[in-house]
C-alpha cells in the first residue's frame, strides 16, 4: 500500500534515484511539474510524490502561476552534503598524491631499462 | 503465498491503438474480480502512490457508471470515469475510460481474468480511438504501483494476520 516517505533531511531526500533525477532535471532552470514528468521516465503522480519531500527539505521551491506550479533548484540547501563530504576530500586527494608518485616511480624504472 | 511479484507487469503494444498489460497475482479468480470492481477494495489500490483518494463510486452492471479520483501531492486531481459496457462477474468486465488529464483521449477499457492452478493472470487492455490517444502512455511507473497495490491487498485479505511472509 502507500509507501512512507521517510524523510527529514537532505541526506535522505538525495537518497532515493529518482529525486535525484529530478534535481538534475532543474538544474537548467525552473520547471513547470508537466515539463520535469515529460523530462523524465515517472508519472505526474510519482513527480509531485517526490517534488513534496524535496520541498519539505528545501531543496526545491515552488510558486503558483496561475494554475501552474513552478518548481526551482535551491543549491544552497545542499550545503551539509558538501560539509559532509569536505571531510573526506583531503584523505581522498593524499591518496590520489601516492597513486601519483607511485605511477611516476614505475615510469622513471621504466626509461632505466 | 509464494513471495512478492512486484514490479512484474508485462506492458505491450500490439498495435497503434492498444495497450495490454498483463500480470499474475497469488490469489483466486473471484477475489480478483472482487479487489477490482468494489469501491471498498478500489480506494485502497487505485492511488498509485498512497495518494488522497477523493472519489470511489462503482455502479457495477451494464450502463453503470465509475468514476475515480485522487489527489497528487501537489494538488492535482486525477479523474477516470466511464461507463461499464460488459460485466461478467468474475472474468470479465468493459468499459468506456477517460482521463481528465487527456480530455481529447477516448478509450475502451477491458480486464479479462483467468485462473490455472491457483493463480489468477489479468489481461488488462486500454484500446484508444487514435494513435494520438495511445501515444499519451508513456509512463508505466503509476499501472506498475497500482498492480502492486493490489497484490499487497489480495495478500492481506487472504493473510490477515500476515503469518506468511512475502
Amino acid at each position: 500500500m502507500a509507501r512512507a516517505s521517510t524523510t527529514s533531511d537532505v541526506f535522505n531526500a538525495i537518497a532515493e534515484a529518482h529525486r535525484r533525477e529530478i534535481l538534475d532535471a532543474l538544474m537548467a532552470g525552473e520547471k513547470a511539474v508537466g515539463a520535469i514528468v515529460n523530462d523524465l521516465s515517472m508519472s505526474q503522480p510519482q513527480v509531485s510524490k517526490h517534488l513534496r519531500v524535496l520541498s519539505q527539505v528545501g531543496l526545491v521551491r515552488c510558486r503558483a502561476e496561475g494554475r501552474r506550479r513552478l518548481y526551482r533548484l535551491e543549491p544552497a540547501r545542499l550545503r551539509p552534503l558538501q560539509d559532509w563530504l569536505a571531510k573526506y576530500e583531503q584523505a581522498w586527494n593524499d591518496r590520489l598524491d601516492r597513486v601519483d608518485d607511485y605511477l611516476q616511480e614505475l615510469q622513471s624504472k621504466g626509461e632505466r631499462q | 503465498m509464494t513471495a512478492n511479484r512486484h514490479g512484474s507487469a508485462v506492458i505491450e503494444f500490439p498495435n497503434d491503438l492498444e495497450i495490454v498489460v498483463t500480470r499474475e497475482f497469488d490469489a483466486p479468480i473471484a477475489l480478483v474480480f472482487d479487489v477490482f470492481t468494489k469501491p471498498e477494495h478500489v480506494r485502497k489500490t487505485i492511488a498509485p502512490f498512497g495518494e488522497e483518494v477523493k472519489v470511489c463510486s462503482i455502479d457495477l452492471r451494464v450502463g453503470g457508471n465509475y468514476h475515480f479520483v485522487f489527489v497528487t501531492d501537489d494538488g492535482t486531481e486525477c479523474s477516470f470515469r466511464g461507463t461499464y459496457m460488459e460485466v461478467e462477474p468474475p472474468t470479465r468486465t468493459v468499459e468506456t475510460w477517460l482521463f481528465d488529464g487527456w480530455p481529447d483521449a477516448e478509450a475502451v477499457e477491458s480486464m479479462d481474468l483467468q485462473e490455472a492452478h491457483g493463480v489468477t493472470k489479468l489481461t488488462w487492455k486500454l484500446a484508444f480511438r487514435d494513435q494520438a490517444g495511445r501515444d499519451h502512455m508513456t509512463k508505466f511507473d503509476g499501472i506498475e504501483a497500482n498492480l502492486d497495490n493490489v497484490e499487497d491487498l489480495l495478500r492481506s485479505l487472504l493473510d490477515p494476520e500476515g503469518t506468511v511472509s512475502g
